[in-house]
């Protein structure tokens, strides 16, 4: 086999494949609107999430954190100790002091709309997509850990070992940062993220921000929510309400 | 004299052909794809040259802008192209030496780094 293309066979095959792309395209109008994977994501939408600290149980959260665990095959490190371990998604307990009166809540990535992590990445690693989901681009990642440094919530974790056995959708490898997706990788086929179905309960609700007949969206015009640290200005996508 | 050259000029010219055996190494997908006379690259000279770019150009709109088409996606390749072991029901890792990937990466002497992050094997569950 000849391995030269010239541009020639270039563009005659580059013209074939986008043909056929648009013959395809004609014949699946309908199911690109159930499956939009086609095209890229607008900010038409902003994802969001719900969480009712009064109705979340401590067993709630525990089958958060084990849910993304298994989601994304993070926690089984064996090199790494203490601040080094992954966690995604945590358990953290917050008492009035005058009151005595506790509240677990799950923290995760806040998907905020300026991310302080954006702001301090130096390669354009960390990056935001169109509808507020912010991620790490490891294909750019030095793993310099500003971001970490940066981060309010203490939400990214590095990798400090080698990995194997990945899952197909979640990609992670040592010198990288990584933290909660929002399991993009559901969400963009449709489904909830899996810290969100793992909950029996309305206690966590999930949904576009922006979209009026979306569940969250009501719930939120209806009670009293908050964000976490809102006095920094960062307009979160995960809200807390009971706290 | 010259006859010697000849023998050996012909060891190493097949010495160099018996290195490029990819045939068995095809994965076992791929393997079942071209021994029912289905072809699914279009050129499959184009993908030998351009699958860099084509990967490249990939990852940016799937993890940017949440294109997740079928098309030049990584696992694609992986879940094609890895090969079964002979004993067992597992596969081989994709970059696993004598493998698919790495049968022409060795040889041109670059190093792949997909599979440091990436999974070697298709999915969970695909046997």
């Amino acid at each position: 086999m000849d391995n030269t293309i010239n541009r020639r066979d270039f563009i005659k095959a580059t013209t074939a494949t986008t043909a056929g792309v648009a013959t395809l395209g004609a014949g699946i109008t309908l199911t690109t609107y159930v499956n939009a994977n086609e095209n890229p994501v607008t900010n038409e939408k902003r994802w969001g999430m719900l969480v009712d600290t009064n109705q979340l149980t401590e067993s709630d959260i525990d089958g958060m954190v084990s849910a993304c665990q298994k989601e994304h095959g993070w926690g089984d490190e064996i090199h790494s100790t203490g601040d080094q371990k992954a966690g995604w998604i945590k358990k953290v307990k917050v008492k009035d002091t005058a009151t005595q009166r506790i509240s677990n809540l799950a923290l995760m990535c806040q998907h905020c709309d300026e991310p302080p992590c954006v702001d301090v990445c130096p390669t354009n690693a960390s990056m935001k997509r169109e509808d507020g989901i912010v991620l790490v681009d490891k294909h750019l990642c030095i793993g310099c850990r500003y971001c970490m440094m940066a981060c309010p919530y203490d939400a990214r974790s590095f990798v400090h070992e080698d990995l194997t056995d990945q899952k197909e959708h979640m990609p992670r490898g040592k010198g990288t940062v990584e933290s909660c997706t929002m399991c993009v990788h559901k969400v963009d086929k449709g489904e909830q993220p899996a810290c969100v179905s793992s909950v029996k309960s309305d206690a966590v609700i999930f949904g576009d921000l922006y979209d009026a007949t979306s569940k969250i969206n009501q719930t939120l015009k209806k009670v009293q929510s908050t964000q976490i640290r809102a006095d920094l200005n960062l307009n979160t996508g995960v809200r807390y309400s009971g706290i | 004299m010259n006859r010697w050259m000849v023998l050996l000029l012909s060891l190493m010219v097949t010495s160099v052909f018996a290195h490029g055996h990819s045939e068995h190494t095809l994965g076992t997908e791929a393997d079942s794809i071209k021994s029912s006379d289905k072809t699914y690259h279009q050129s499959i000279s184009m993908i030998r040259k351009m699958h860099p770019e084509f990967l490249n150009h990939k990852r940016d709109k799937t993890l940017r802008q949440g294109v997740r088409t079928e098309e030049y996606s990584l696992s694609g390749c992986v879940t094609c192209h890895a090969s079964k072991k002979d004993q067992s029901n597992d596969y081989h890792a994709i970059d696993a030496s004598e493998q698919f990937c790495s049968d022409c990466h060795q040889k041109v002497a670059v190093t792949v780094d997909c599979f440091s992050c990436h999974r070697t094997t298709p999915a969970e569950g695909v046997k």
